[in-house]
């Protein structure tokens, strides 16, 4: 089998050497938060400063406190502190201000765009001048089609992802409500609960209402395509809120599709226009086209760093960054590229300095499948208490192409098949979808690039993309030498798996396959399965 | 009018290290995080109680 070198850290961690202590089993928080020693733990304290000043700031908005008391699943905007906590496990120097950098950010994202879902919603804030200038978009919309639309003229608003997504990272019961809503419907509990949980929002009308329109996509499985069916009745039916459907092909790879997938894009863009009163304008989308080639060639870097025997920026809130960036932003946003700034600068940083996550690194691992790693502190948990480093998963593994970003006559022909290979190989669905070759050749590919001795699977029980290739996973991992480390979990659905049954897995297999004793025995079970 | 200009400057670092006391006693012993907990249940209690009209 292969193996990767050892790395013992020579720096000893500064505060305290045992995250696992913090945590409580008559708590559903942790008893306190970690010592990291006076520099990070000021440096801590500062960003929950920070955290509890975007909170602040949100509910001195009389229509939010309105729509908090209305929606359910905004009580998991309680927890937004905890939920930083558990991206924060054992981190010091430079991985922490990485981890503060980017997930602070997708927090305040996701706060402006509840306050505009308040601001548009019909029973909330009913700003009707505003919500007949928005377009709305599901959860896993990419959202390309907007990118030459003034940002503040015509706002996208993609409303699936502070009501469940989002809110759910924060609190992992939250969207149980709505599973057993949508399954009191007949819904079997076999889906996707990712999209039977925004179904039995729909059907329990607790999505916000407002938009001039909206625009559903084809991603990224069967699940998925059910619950937009529900929503889409709902809002049209209803609501009166025309939709269209972004039929994007699934064979992304195949060339003779990308002429559709043009096609489908423009009359987006068409549908767009006629319901909002929105014009596209070139120059705004070709504004957008250079920053999404600044974004991917900070990702790039970021991923060659990563390659590197000191990776820097990883785990949860290096994929939730690039979802955030990549799939809804598009470009559209330029603060986005401050941060891509700020956050190479301090991987390159970091790794000039050599800095580690942990105090040995054993293995180097790829994380594939279906990820549930948002609602636990999975990756960082995996560095602290084995030293298997998660130096990219699946998620983050999108498009390294460039676009074309110079406004010429062809460009502009050219711009409306770059927005649709972005779309085809948006998050998940370039790998989920598009045959074997982007689900096991690419990792093999990757696993060589990265020097990765483990693969970490996740097996997503109610996900029928990729169970059917579960016996190939073990053939090709064997042939190549790679362990392959089976995770089963359920997504946002608990009751299925607990966060102690999935690190349990991972536990077994190091200590039964590996021989291994864990770095930080104070990790290896902890009480939290009943923690938000 | 110097001693005045200190007498405040004190008062406002007195106050300034007040703050900061009270502020990383919550944060250390994550005391809002525990006082979210007491709230919550709370919270769900009212939520259950609203009428929402369902519909497939």
């Amino acid at each position: 089998m292969k193996t990767v070198e050892k790395i013992v850290n020579p720096v000893k961690r500064a505060g305290e050497q045992s995250p696992g202590k913090i945590y409580s089993d008559k708590l559903k928080v942790r008893a306190r938060r970690e010592w990291r020693g006076v520099k990070d733990t000021l440096y801590d304290y500062t960003r929950w400063l920070y955290l509890m000043s975007v909170l602040g700031r949100f509910i001195m908005v009389p229509r939010n406190v309105k729509g908090f008391f209305r929606y359910r699943w905004m009580m998991s905007y309680l927890f937004v502190p905890h939920g930083m906590d558990k991206f924060t496990i054992g981190l010091r120097d430079e991985a922490l201000r990485i981890a503060h950098t980017s997930f602070n950010f997708v927090i305040a994202d996701v706060t402006a765009a509840i306050g505009k879902c308040f601001r548009g919603d019909r029973r909330v804030g009913n700003d009707v001048e505003f919500s007949e200038r928005c377009v709305i978009t599901d959860e896993n919309s990419m959202v390309t089609f907007m990118m030459g639309f003034d940002k503040d003229k015509t706002p996208t608003i993609l409303r699936e992802v502070p009501t469940m997504f989002a809110s759910n990272i924060f609190h992992q019961f939250n969207v149980m409500h709505y599973l057993d809503v949508a399954q009191q419907y007949g819904i079997p509990g076999d889906v996707c609960p990712m999209p039977e949980a925004e179904a039995g929002i729909s059907i329990e009308d607790d999505f916000c209402v407002l938009g001039a329109c909206a625009v559903q996509n084809n991603t990224t499985c069967d699940g998925s395509l059910m619950g937009n069916g529900i929503i889409a009745k709902r809002l049209e039916r209803e609501y009166g809120i025309p939709t269209y459907q972004l039929a994007t092909p699934l064979r992304h790879k195949e060339p003779d599709v990308l002429e559709y997938a043009a096609e489908e894009i423009k009359k987006a863009i068409a549908f767009v226009e006629e319901h909002t009163g929105g014009k596209w304008d070139w120059d705004l989308y070709f504004q957008a086209a250079k920053r999404v080639n600044y974004a991917t060639r900070c990702r790039i870097a970021q991923m060659e760093i990563n390659s590197s025997p000191y990776p820097q920026f990883f785990g949860a809130a290096f994929s939730l960054y690039n979802d955030t960036n990549y799939m809804g932003n598009s470009g559209r946003d330029p603060e986005f590229i401050k941060i891509d700034k700020k956050l190479l600068e301090l991987a390159e940083q970091g790794y000039k300095a050599k800095r580690m996550y942990a105090k040995e690194y054993r293995h180097r691992c790829i994380v594939w499948g279906v990820q549930p790693q948002y609602v636990i502190d999975m990756l960082y948990w995996l560095v602290q208490c084995w030293g298997v480093v998660p130096l990219t998963d699946m998620l983050s593994v999108i498009n390294t192409d460039m676009i074309a970003e110079e406004d010429t006559p062809e460009n502009r022909e050219q711009a409306y098949r770059d927005m649709a290979m972005l779309n085809m190989e948006m998050i998940m669905r370039n790998h989920t979808h598009g045959g074997y070759k982007v689900l096991l050749d690419d990792l093999w590919e990757l696993c060589e690039k990265m020097n990765a001795d483990i693969v970490m699977m996740w097996e997503h029980m109610s996900c029928k993309a990729l169970t059917g290739m579960h016996g190939m996973f073990e053939e090709q991992a064997r042939e190549r030498g790679i362990h392959i480390m089976w995770v089963s979990h359920d997504l946002c659905d608990p009751r299925v798996f607990t966060r102690q049954a999935i690190r349990d897995q991972v536990n077994n297999y190091m200590r039964t396959v590996m021989r291994e004793e864990p770095l930080d025995p104070s990790l290896e079970i902890i009480p939290d399965n009943e923690a938000y | 009018m110097k001693k005045f200009l200190l007498g405040i400057l004190l008062k406002v670092l007195l106050a300034g290290l007040g703050l900061f006391v009270v502020t990383f006693t919550v944060y250390m012993f994550n005391l809002d995080m525990k006082l979210m907990t007491l709230i919550a249940p709370l919270l769900e209690k009212w939520y259950d109680h609203q009428e929402h009209k369902q519909y497939i």
